[in-house]
C-alpha cells in the first residue's frame, strides 16, 4: 500500500471514496508522483470504486497533475467504477474544458452534491 | 553511436565549453554574460525594451522561487491582472518544467535562460535551455480523439489557449511566451 502522501485527506462514506486535495499548488513533480501514487493505490483496495475528487482548495495545477488525473479515471473505468470532480475553482475550470477531460468525467460545484447523488444511485 | 550518445556528448562538450569559458572570464576579471545569454536565446526579436535577464541552473526545487520572481514582476507592472496569475504560473511551469527536464534533462550543471520584454502593448518571456529541441511532430496532436486519454501532451495546448502566441526558436530549445499587457485594447 502507497504511504500517505500528506498531501491528501481520504474519507469513506460507505462505498464513496472522497478524496480532498490538501494542497494549492500541483506543480511539483514530486508532490504530482506522491498524490497519483496515493491516487492510484485507491484501486487496489476498492473493488468498482466511486471516486469523488475535491479540488476545492487547488489554486494552481500544472498539465502533469491533469495527466495524474487521466491516469486515475482510465483506472477506475477500467475497474468498472465510477469517478468525479467537485469544487474546482472558476479560474481554473477552461483548463479542464481546453484539454476536453470535461467530456470524460463529471465536474460538480461541490463534492456533498455528488455524494449524494452517488448515495441515491449506488453501483 | 545512438542518437542519445550523440546528444550526451552534445551535452558534454557544451559544458565543458561552459566552463571553460567562466574560467577565462574569472581570470580575465570581467563578463560577458548578456552577450551570451542573448546568444544562447537564438534569433529571437525582443518586442521592445529587454527588462530582465538572468540565469538558472536546472534545478526544479528552484522552479517556484523562478516563477515567483517573473509572475511578480509582471504583476508588479500591471501587465498581467490578478485573476489571470493562474494562467501566467501555469505557462511559466509548463515552460521552465520542459527547459530543465527535457531541454537539459535535468541535469543541474546545465543552465536555463530567462528574458523578459515589452513594447508596452504585448510582453514576451523567452525561456531557453542548452538542448537539442523537439519537433511539433512528436507533441500528440491535441485534436486526434485519441489523444484524449492520453497523459501527456497538453501542456502546449493549454499555454497556447491563454497567450496571445507561443513560439519557438533554435528548432525548440528556446520558447518565447508572449500576451497582450493587461489593460491594453
Amino acid at each position: 500500500m502507497a504511504q500517505p502522501s500528506g498531501h491528501l485527506i481520504i474519507q469513506n462514506y460507505d462505498r464513496i471514496v472522497l478524496v480532498s486535495i490538501a494542497k494549492d499548488r500541483l506543480l511539483d513533480p514530486p508532490v504530482i508522483t506522491a498524490i497519483s501514487t496515493e491516487l492510484m493505490s485507491l484501486l487496489d483496495r476498492h473493488a468498482k470504486p466511486s471516486i469523488v475528487l475535491d479540488m476545492a482548495q487547488v489554486a494552481y495545477l500544472s498539465s502533469a497533475m491533469v495527466g495524474k488525473i487521466i491516469a486515475l479515471y482510465k483506472g477506475v473505468a477500467a475497474a468498472k467504477g465510477r469517478m468525479a470532480i467537485a469544487g474546482v475553482r472558476a479560474d481554473l475550470m477552461p483548463l479542464f474544458k481546453i484539454t476536453q477531460i470535461d467530456k470524460l468525467i463529471r465536474f460538480y460545484p461541490d463534492a456533498q452534491q455528488v455524494i449524494m447523488e452517488y448515495k441515491r444511485k449506488p453501483l | 553511436m545512438t542518437r542519445r550518445q550523440v546528444q550526451t556528448t552534445t551535452k558534454r562538450r557544451a559544458i565543458r565549453t561552459l566552463e571553460s569559458k567562466r574560467a577565462a572570464e574569472a581570470e580575465a576579471g570581467h563578463s560577458s554574460g548578456r552577450f551570451r545569454l542573448m546568444m544562447r536565446l537564438g534569433d529571437w526579436q525582443p518586442a521592445g525594451e529587454v527588462l530582465f535577464r538572468r540565469s538558472w541552473p536546472s534545478r526544479l526545487d528552484l522552479k517556484q522561487e523562478i516563477m515567483d520572481e517573473l509572475a511578480g514582476l509582471l504583476a508588479a507592472r500591471g501587465w498581467v491582472t490578478p485573476e489571470d496569475r493562474s494562467w501566467l504560473v501555469l505557462c511559466l511551469d509548463e515552460a521552465i518544467t520542459n527547459a530543465m527536464l527535457h531541454g537539459n534533462e535535468g541535469d543541474p550543471r546545465l543552465e536555463i535562460d530567462v528574458a523578459i520584454a515589452c513594447d508596452g502593448r504585448k510582453w514576451q518571456i523567452a525561456i531557453s535551455d542548452r538542448g537539442d529541441g523537439f519537433t511539433m511532430a512528436s507533441v500528440p496532436d491535441p485534436d486526434d480523439p485519441d489523444s484524449l486519454l492520453l497523459e501527456h501532451g497538453r501542456g502546449i495546448r493549454l499555454m497556447r489557449a491563454w497567450l496571445g502566441s507561443l513560439t519557438y526558436w533554435r528548432r525548440g530549445a528556446t520558447v518565447v511566451l508572449s500576451r497582450r499587457c493587461a489593460g491594453v485594447t
